[in-house]
């Protein structure tokens, strides 16, 4: 001690660098092996956390379900669970990619630890992508929380018969624009009675005129973050610079994917027009053809069902963007070379926060998406 | 016995006491206190804020007291009061009790203790400081932008509808959660990974304990208050009908949200005030704890049983019969490891050679208060009697005995025992005792009226009363100003000792953990080596020099001190 005494100075200079030099080993850990555990520990309380913080959302799913089965049983109709299915689809595909870059880590290949954290990028933007299409489609179906619901009953579905067609909602952001746009759909409705189909036709262009805002400011995007990319990329002092740049054009276009495959999906997959045989039997019978598309009777607390589902999605996608903001931090370091066979942690860190968002979105789909 | 021995000088195995340069001077500057990583740094810094949080707070308290003198009006109307006891409640609350002990005492001291250089994660440690300052910056814009007047609560539907700051303080006490979550999660991570060689975790001090039971709570309750916070304010702004029973929804979920963060959070502000007693007392007395093993698991016990109790606040709330009761049961066994606790610190002093100490007076005040705290929590978990005492004064000195009283009045005696540590200078120890007899005789002035207030009828958070309670109530805002004035002479008394105070030895008061082996105050890294950790209560391991003014370990107190405490000099 009375050494360290006299060498006071010093250390103040360099920190305590008498035991080791590893820039790769923060001063007060003893071993990689420490540091490595006290990452991992870490980790996993964080993600403790998390979980206790969605079970406020599950609470609230579970008390509301048990006092209301018939709302959740009505207003689940309305999400479209082939979108819901193709975006589970890529999360997990983006959580194998995830596990995959761990090992490459672990291995000391930085190229495939870049191309799957490419790719898990990719993939996260894509399911945004696919939400916003949701969430926007909801919105103009008045299908939003609390009392900016507006009941699909006045939309003249009910005339229809047909089961209501796929349905998003309203990201956070757009809220308060989507409210209005719902309302003056209402209006138009009410005022014009034209035919439910027509209706919906309507509110569909309506959902891809709002997505062109998201549209221009995605290609937006694409182009700078592009010309930057391609700028920087010639310089090696801009590693970090052109790698962000890289990260929002991959994002970008992601989301692009993502909105225009739904798009794409809602205008020619599915919802198929009325077949001849309905039609003769709604012309025929409209009594006993009404009674065999019966639906359920909208109740009272529907709107619950929407304050559910848009908290509980909107929280997961909040998570969704920072597992992309984490993710892009990898990728930048991993351009640097950070990452060595000894020191992988920060990879294998961020995949478990992953695999929890992931997780947390198996568990969301049947919950909201899967109740019929 | 561990002791830092530097092994490479064969002079002397004599601790160094002190050194010129210290976390404290080793590098200057507003930059390098805003950008530190060094956790004793940050502990400072959270010290300072909880100590500007605490007289803020008090303020208030001393302004609503001041308009109790009378029933009529002095000064604040029914608005102005509901505003100034949701900020007393809410700044007390989260910005000075949850913080006080664990970020503050616990920052600077758990590395010291466990003999390392820092805390797990020094950066996100920095980052919860931030937390804390955003979380408490959204706290006075609430007061700024039309303050608050839900209580510290936030009962819907009420919080709903008033058109108070509402959001903002629920923005405050979102990012304070955090802060909060990160402390603990750091905590544990750093007492699970990084204590040195020969400390198995019943040779850990019982400190250590007690923020790992707190930090255990931090990280399990407080995301919930995160998610319920959050809920409300989405409530507020979009009215999606959670807890709005105007569009379905329940605001008794409201409850059961808030009170399973905030019952636990009870535990999180008085676990870390026991672990401070528990050493306070054994190296006050000189004697090793009582009942090692007990203390270590009660508080883990009351983490447990802090978890299942949070419906003891409901019981008026209309939850089940069968419910409420299981509550009341659960609630009734918390006393247990309580009352382990003090027992043990009682056995702890019996035969001790005790030393009326500042920190040992704050110690033995905690016993005294929380004893009458705890039990009369016992009257409120009774269903029969709770139904009297609900919402009633015997309610608000319940809590004030719990909270105020044991929380932080174990905060004082955790600053004043480890102050030589963490200042380098002693204070003087005569204000300090007048000091602590001030705040003890204050807050039981304060207090006690209200016990007996509360058992005839005074309802709380009213701004005025019925003419026969106001001899109680002028006891009780005499109390207050004693209060008040005890606590700016205490913290007058510690001021001043960093000016003009004795320099302090490495090991004033003859404590046998660790952090008592580094100089006062330590430098930057606290330890060049891992030191060896024995049991941290074998008090004989430790004797007294006359020519330091503190304790040394007693194979060292025949050594050339002279040389070394010169060369502990020569170096400044």
């Amino acid at each position: 001690m009375n050494t360290a005494a006299t060498t006071t100075t010093d250390e103040n200079a360099d920190g305590h660098d008498h035991e080791h030099h590893d820039p790769r080993l923060a001063h007060h850990f003893d071993s990689h092996q420490q540091q490595f555990d006290t990452g991992k520990l870490g980790i996993w309380l964080f993600l403790v956390t998390e979980v206790l913080f969605f079970s406020g959302l599950f609470g609230f799913y579970a008390v509301y379900r048990s006092l209301h089965p018939e709302v959740f049983l009505y207003a689940s109709q309305f999400l479209d669970t082939t979108l819901g299915a193709a975006n589970t689809v890529v999360l997990l595909f983006s959580s194998l990619t995830m596990a995959w870059g761990v090992r490459c880590a672990q291995l000391g290949n930085t190229r495939g630890l870049l191309i799957c954290l490419v790719t898990t990028l990719a993939c996260a933007a894509i399911f945004l992508g696919v939400k916003s299409f949701e969430y926007t489609e909801k919105a103009h179906h008045g299908l939003l929380p609390g009392n900016m619901y507006h009941s699909p009953e006045d939309h003249g579905h009910a005339a229809e018969a047909a089961v209501p067609v796929a349905a998003g909602g309203a990201d956070a952001a757009a809220d308060h624009a989507t409210a209005d746009h719902a309302d003056a759909d209402h209006a138009a409705a009410d005022h014009a009675a034209v035919p439910a189909v027509h209706q919906d036709d309507e509110l569909f262009e309506k959902t891809k005129h709002t997505l062109s805002y998201m549209n221009s400011f995605l290609w937006a995007v694409i182009v700078l973050s592009g010309i930057a990319f391609g700028v920087l990329m010639k310089n090696p002092n801009k590693k970090t610079l052109a790698t962000v740049a890289g990260c929002f054009l991959i994002s970008a276009i992601g989301m692009q994917v993502g909105a225009f495959a739904s798009v794409g999906y809602h205008q020619f997959g599915h919802a198929a027009a009325p077949t001849d045989q309905d039609i003769a039997m709604a012309e025929t019978a409209p009594a006993e053809y009404a009674k065999q598309k019966e639906k359920v009777p909208e109740p009272l607390l529907a709107r619950t069902f929407f304050s559910v589902y848009f908290c509980m999605t909107g929280v997961h996608a909040i998570h969704i963007i920072g597992g992309m903001i984490a993710i892009s931090w990898l990728i930048v370091r991993t351009v640097h070379g950070a990452f060595t066979t000894y020191y992988f942690g920060a990879v294998d860190f961020i995949g478990l926060y992953w695999h929890l968002v992931d997780l947390i979105w198996i568990y969301l789909f049947p919950l909201l998406y899967l109740i019929n | 016995m561990a002791t830092v021995v530097d092994s490479s000088n064969p002079k002397s195995n004599f601790p160094i006491q002190y050194r010129e340069l210290n976390y404290l001077n080793c590098s200057k500057g507003w930059k390098s206190w805003f950008f530190t990583l060094d956790h004793k740094r940050i502990g400072i810094m959270y010290l300072i804020g909880v100590t500007i949080a605490f007289f803020l707070g008090g303020i208030f308290a001393v302004l609503l007291r001041t308009e109790l003198l009378s029933p009529a009006k002095l000064f604040m109307g029914p608005d102005s009061y509901n505003q100034m006891f949701t900020l007393h409640g809410a700044i007390m609350t989260f910005l000075v009790i949850i913080p006080g002990v664990p970020a503050a005492i616990g920052n600077i001291i758990l590395p010291v203790m466990l003999g390392a250089k820092d805390v797990a994660f020094p950066r996100m440690n920095l980052g919860s400081f931030y937390l804390w300052m955003f979380g408490a910056a959204f706290f006075v814009a609430a007061i700024v932008l039309g303050g608050l007047d839900t209580g510290w609560t936030f009962y819907t539907p009420y919080s709903i509808t008033t058109n108070t700051a509402v959001i903002t303080a629920l923005f405050g006490v979102f990012i304070l959660g955090f802060s909060s979550i990160f402390t603990g999660l750091n905590f544990i991570v750093t007492i699970h990974t990084m204590r040195p060689p020969g400390m198995t975790w019943f040779k850990m001090p019982l400190f250590l304990w007690a923020l790992y039971a707190t930090a255990l709570i931090q990280i399990l309750a407080t995301p919930v208050l995160g998610i319920t916070g959050l809920l409300l304010i989405v409530e507020r702004a979009f009215h999606i009908g959670i807890f709005d029973p105007a569009l379905g929804g329940d605001p008794v979920l409201f409850q059961h949200f808030f009170w399973f963060y905030s019952h636990p959070a009870v535990y999180v502000m008085i676990l870390p005030a026991m672990g401070v007693v528990s050493e306070v007392i054994a190296v006050h007395s000189r004697k090793h704890i009582f009942g090692y093993r007990f203390i270590a698991y009660s508080s883990i016990a009351i983490a447990v049983f802090g978890f299942l109790v949070w419906g003891h606040h409901m019981f008026v709330s209309g939850q089940s019969k069968v419910v409420a009761v299981v509550f009341s049961g659960i609630t009734f066994s918390v006393s247990i490891p309580s009352a382990i606790k003090v027992f043990n610190w009682l056995a702890t002093m019996y035969k001790g050679s005790i030393r009326f100490t500042t920190a040992m007076c704050y110690g033995l005040a905690f016993i005294f208060i929380f004893s009458i705290g705890g039990l009369t929590g016992l009257f409120l978990a009774t269903l029969a009697t709770d139904i009297h005492l609900h919402d009633t004064y015997f309610v608000v000195a319940h809590f004030h005995y719990v909270m105020m009283g044991s929380s932080l009045v174990g905060l004082f005696a955790a600053v004043h025992h480890w102050w030589p540590k963490i200042s380098g200078k002693m204070f003087n120890e005569f204000w300090g005792r007048i000091a602590c007899l001030g705040v003890f005789c204050g807050f039981n002035l304060t207090f006690f009226p209200q016990f007996i207030l509360g058992t005839r009828g005074m309802p709380r958070r009213y701004y005025t009363y019925l003419p026969e309670f106001q001899n109680l109530h002028i006891l009780s805002t005499m109390g207050a100003y004693l209060l008040g004035i005890s606590s700016a002479l205490m913290v007058g008394t510690l001021i001043y000792s960093i000016y003009y105070g004795k320099r302090a030895p490495a090991n004033p008061w003859g404590g046998a953990s660790l952090e008592w082996q580094c100089s006062s105050p330590p430098p930057s890294n606290n330890f060049d080596h891992p030191p060896l950790a024995g049991d941290p209560y074998v008090m004989e391991s430790v004797v007294y020099n006359e020519e330091i003014g503190g304790y040394v370990p007693a194979e060292c107190q025949g050594d050339n001190k002279g040389s070394v405490t010169a060369s502990g000099d020569k170096e400044v």
